[in-house]
């Protein structure tokens, strides 16, 4: 049986077509397919351009078979900051392009994908001294000296 | 491509909410006419937009450092609700000038409506819903829902609490109809119910239905006409129809309104609702039904019994009040079966008195397996009837022992040979039956007595009518009363079987022992060893100088018997032994007649291989008979005419001479002359009872050092009540009896009276 296929237009209006299952790892489209049905139309997806979008359809495609969690699962599998090697590699990507994805699996609402790109800003972060994570980030310091005193004496407990 | 739609400026609150509220309303009025991709996403993302506009960034003052970073969207939730609000208002207005069936079409349209909407809505604030409100409820923020929920929500708030009441009156008014026979739409109330079940909320989790709502505006209202309902229909058919009818409608109602939770109620309302038919219908009428209970059991109406059954047995001890009026009747029933067999005289057969007393049985048995569905408590008073008339009645009015002593003879007939149970199925079946009966009987001794009796009767004489038969009848026994009650009567069984074998032990021993010659002359013989202490059996209370013949016998089987069992003491019971003899000295006889004779008999008649005529003190001093033995068998042997009597018809006494009758006739070839005496047949039925006295007595005393021998000290009540408890499977003893034998113990110095009531056992 030749799986239904679906259209997506980027915000940049570029027709991306995917199966069905794929397009529906995210739970927005899912909604709205079970609302409205197929129409055959082609789905806007205003807030997402070309190249991300299909960065992301990259990720629904290798993962289209995953089990859909469920709460509890989801908060383990959120707590520890592994992350599967297949994702690694499809994080690899440069920073903005991490970002964009990030703020796409939000808007598209697939909690997976997520995870994901949070686990890897999160593993950037790790390890790293405040500076160092103001230069990965390239962030400017906009605290006085007296500010960061006061953090720092607030979070010793979190420190060794 | 798709062309994209214009989402509003994301931070600008009124172009968003006024873009927002257009596609909410068409959702909300016009979802019919569809919605299509392009709105839809656009809806989406202009609330995702809103949420994630930089305002967030700009808002937040300073540190926050416990609360993370703040989430917009409290305004358009803020919005929303309102909305809903207003759009409620105006379905509230248009539900005013419905009433009654299409004030429940109304109500389940908009009700439609609304939540389809709710569902779109819901996920179009999808975003909304996974941050903002998540947020809110995390932190146990009250009266922050979910969007579907809150729609859920503000028509329960807004619409419902002003609605409700006229609603369930339609609803009710509707359920009436039907309950009166009218055809009514069920799918309304089905969707009613449904909805006032959606409404139902829980405070800390609106992810957790609850059935407050439903059960509050619904189940109590609807309850409570239902109760009205019933209480007037049931007062008025009681009023214009009879008891039976009134259960018949009251059946067919309980059983409609169980029907009805399926059509279209709730599953939760099955027990107020059952409950609350059941206190009409059953337990207020209850009392009227049992008054019908006695008339209905007079008139054998099964049907009608079990249907009384069936109803109160719904209900809270609806059936204890009927539990003694049945037992009474069956008691009653029982006694009038007995009566009228004792109105037929003393001489009835023990089979007449059995078959009264198991045909009450069984019917009753009956009605309580088919209309009393075989409840514990109905076989209990049907146990408690059986007891008392069948130890307590006309024909054992005098003794309680009469029905056991009647049952071991009824049993006794069955499985002697020549009755009439001729299929062992059959026998079976009886046999079953009389433990039935045997059950009831209290005073199990005496059965035992009699039975072992019969029993041994049985065997010595060789009358059973199968070993089968006579085993599986003790097995029951056993069942019923343990391995003590049938010990010897299972002993008696054994010795017989082994008697068997000892006999042609015997036969292959003579045949060894004496040649051909020796063995024709020898009497053909048959031996049965019964152990002293299993048989219920007595020495014989007469002299007897056994004839030379048998004399020989017995010595020569003596002999072997020693052989085999050294320091053994065999003793010859005459009174039950029996032969034939050839009378080869009858003229006119074509072939000899043969006598079936007892010892005693043969002793007699021997006697006359010498001589032909004998006085009576000549016989009585050959034979050492008493006179209590010898003169019934005399009597026999000339009302046989075996004998003739000189003077001719003098009674056998010293003056009386006996010669043999040459000229004897009978139309059989063999005359059986070893009948029972009368008198003796009574005799052993006196004797009996009076061992069951004896009997008793040692029972109790044994009973009662066991007990104080375990105990050592206790106290006399005690002592009696755990005497009662150990005895009562073998006869109900009574106190007085208990206590006589406690003094009698002290006599012997058993047991000893401490102060205070106290008795000792001494060692």
């Amino acid at each position: 049986m030749a799986t239904p296929q679906i259209t997506l237009t980027s915000s940049d209006g570029v027709d991306v077509t995917v199966e069905r299952t794929v397009a529906e790892r995210s739970v927005l489209i899912k909604n709205m397919l079970e609302d409205l049905g197929d129409s055959g139309e082609a789905i806007p997806i205003p807030n997402v351009n070309e190249a991300v979008l299909r960065k992301v359809i990259e990720w629904c495609e290798h993962h289209k078979n995953d089990p859909p969690t469920a709460g509890d699962e989801d908060d383990n599998r959120r707590k520890t900051s592994d992350i599967e090697e297949w994702d690694q590699k499809f994080m690899q990507v440069d920073q903005e392009m991490l970002f964009e994805i990030i703020l796409a699996a939000n808007y598209l609402d697939i909690k997976a994908l997520l995870d994901v790109g949070c686990k890897t800003v999160a593993n950037m972060i790790k390890g790293k001294s405040p500076e160092e994570i103001r230069k990965t980030f390239n962030i400017q310091n906009d605290f006085t000296p007296e500010e960061e005193d006061q953090i720092r004496r607030e979070n010793e407990w979190a420190e060794e | 491509m798709a062309a994209m739609l214009q989402t509003p400026h994301k931070d600008d609150l009124p172009e968003t909410w006024s873009f927002l509220e257009a596609g909410i309303d068409n959702v909300m009025m016009k979802l019919e006419e569809g919605v299509d991709m392009k709105h839809y996403m656009a809806l989406y993302t202009a609330v995702h937009n809103f949420c994630t506009s930089q305002k967030a960034v700009t808002s937040s003052q300073g540190l926050q450092a416990h609360r993370g970073a703040h989430l917009l969207g409290e305004e358009l939730y803020k919005l929303l609700g309102e909305y809903l609000s207003r759009h409620l208002a105006v379905v509230y207005k248009e539900s005013q000038s419905h009433a009654e069936e299409a004030l429940l079409a109304f109500y389940i349209r908009e009700w439609s409506r609304y939540t389809t909407a709710a569902k779109y809505i819901n996920h179009l604030f999808s975003y909304l819903n996974r941050h903002w409100v998540k947020r809110e409820i995390d932190e146990g923020k009250k009266n922050v829902y979910d969007v579907y929920t809150l729609h859920l929500v503000k028509w329960k708030e807004d619409f419902f609490e002003h609605v409700h009441e006229k609603v369930m009156d339609a609803v009710l008014n509707l359920i009436e109809k039907q309950r009166n026979g009218e055809t009514i739409e069920q799918s309304q109330i089905k969707s009613i119910v449904d909805s006032f079940v959606s409404l139902g909320l829980d405070e800390n989790d609106s992810k957790k239905p609850t059935l407050e709502v439903y059960r509050t505006y619904f189940q109590t209202p609807f309850i409570a006409a239902t109760k009205q309902y019933y209480e007037n229909e049931s007062r008025q058919f009681v009023a214009e129809n009879s008891v039976v009818e009134y259960m018949k409608k009251a059946e067919a109602r309980l059983a409609e309104e169980k029907d009805r939770v399926g059509l279209y109620l709730h599953p939760d309302v099955t027990k107020a609702l059952t409950e609350t038919c059941l206190d009409v219908l059953v337990t207020a009428h209850s009392n009227l039904l049992r008054d019908e209970f006695q008339i209905l059991l007079d008139n054998e109406r099964q049907e009608d019994l079990a249907r009384m059954y069936r109803l109160l047995s719904r209900i809270k001890e609806g059936l204890d009040p009927l539990r003694a009026t049945f037992e009474n009747h069956v008691r009653r029933a029982g006694l009038t079966a007995v009566e009228k067999v004792a109105s037929e005289g003393d001489n009835f057969e023990p089979k007449l008195y059995v078959d009264a007393l198991l045909q009450v049985h069984t019917r009753y048995q009956n009605l309580v397996d088919e209309a009393f569905n075989g409840e514990s408590e109905f076989v209990r008073s049907l146990d408690n009837a059986c007891r008392e008339f069948v130890n307590r009645n006309r024909i054992c009015k005098t003794t309680t022992t009469r029905s056991p002593e009647l049952l071991a003879k009824y049993t006794d007939g069955l499985l002697k040979k020549g009755s009439k149970a001729a299929e062992e199925s059959e026998l079976e079946e009886m046999l079953t039956q009389i433990m039935t009966v045997f059950k009831y009987i209290e005073d199990k001794d005496v059965f035992q007595k009699f039975y072992s009796k019969m029993l041994a009767k049985r065997l010595v004489h060789v009358s059973s009518v199968s070993d089968d038969a006579e085993t599986s009848m003790i097995s029951k026994l056993k069942e019923a009363c343990g391995f003590e009650y049938t010990n010897k009567l299972q002993r008696m069984f054994q010795d017989i079987q082994l008697s068997k074998d000892l006999n042609s032990n015997y036969k292959d021993h003579q045949e060894k022992t004496y040649d051909d010659d020796d063995r024709k002359k020898m009497v053909d013989s048959h031996f049965q060893i019964l152990g002293t202490g299993f048989w219920p059996l007595n020495p014989p209370t007469t002299p007897f100088n056994a004839p030379t013949e048998i004399n020989k016998t017995c010595e020569r089987f003596q002999q072997f018997y020693f052989g085999k069992h050294n320091g053994r003491k065999l003793t010859w019971l005459w009174q039950l032994c029996k032969g034939e003899v050839k009378a080869n000295y009858i003229k006119n006889a074509k072939l000899p007649y043969t006598f079936q004779v007892s010892t005693y008999q043969m002793g007699i008649l021997l006697l006359f291989n010498e001589t032909d005529t004998m006085g009576y003190s000549d016989i009585q001093k050959a034979t050492a008979l008493g006179p209590e033995v010898l003169d019934p068998n005399l009597s026999i042997l000339l009302k046989a005419k075996v004998l003739l009597a000189s003077p001719e018809g003098a009674k056998p006494d010293p003056s009386t001479t006996f010669t043999l009758n040459y000229n004897f006739k009978n139309k059989k070839i063999k005359v059986n002359l070893n009948i029972q005496i009368k008198s003796e047949q009574k005799q052993e039925s006196d004797d009996t009872h009076k061992t069951i006295e004896e009997d008793r007595k040692l029972l109790l005393q044994s009973a009662i050092v066991r007990v104080m021998k375990s105990r050592k000290k206790m106290k006399h009540v005690q002592l009696v009540q755990e005497v009662i408890q150990i005895v009562k499977s073998r006869f109900p003893p009574k106190i007085s009896d208990i206590k006589k034998n406690i003094e009698a113990l002290m006599e012997k110095d058993y047991i000893e009276r401490l102060d205070g009531d106290e008795i000792a056992y001494i060692a």
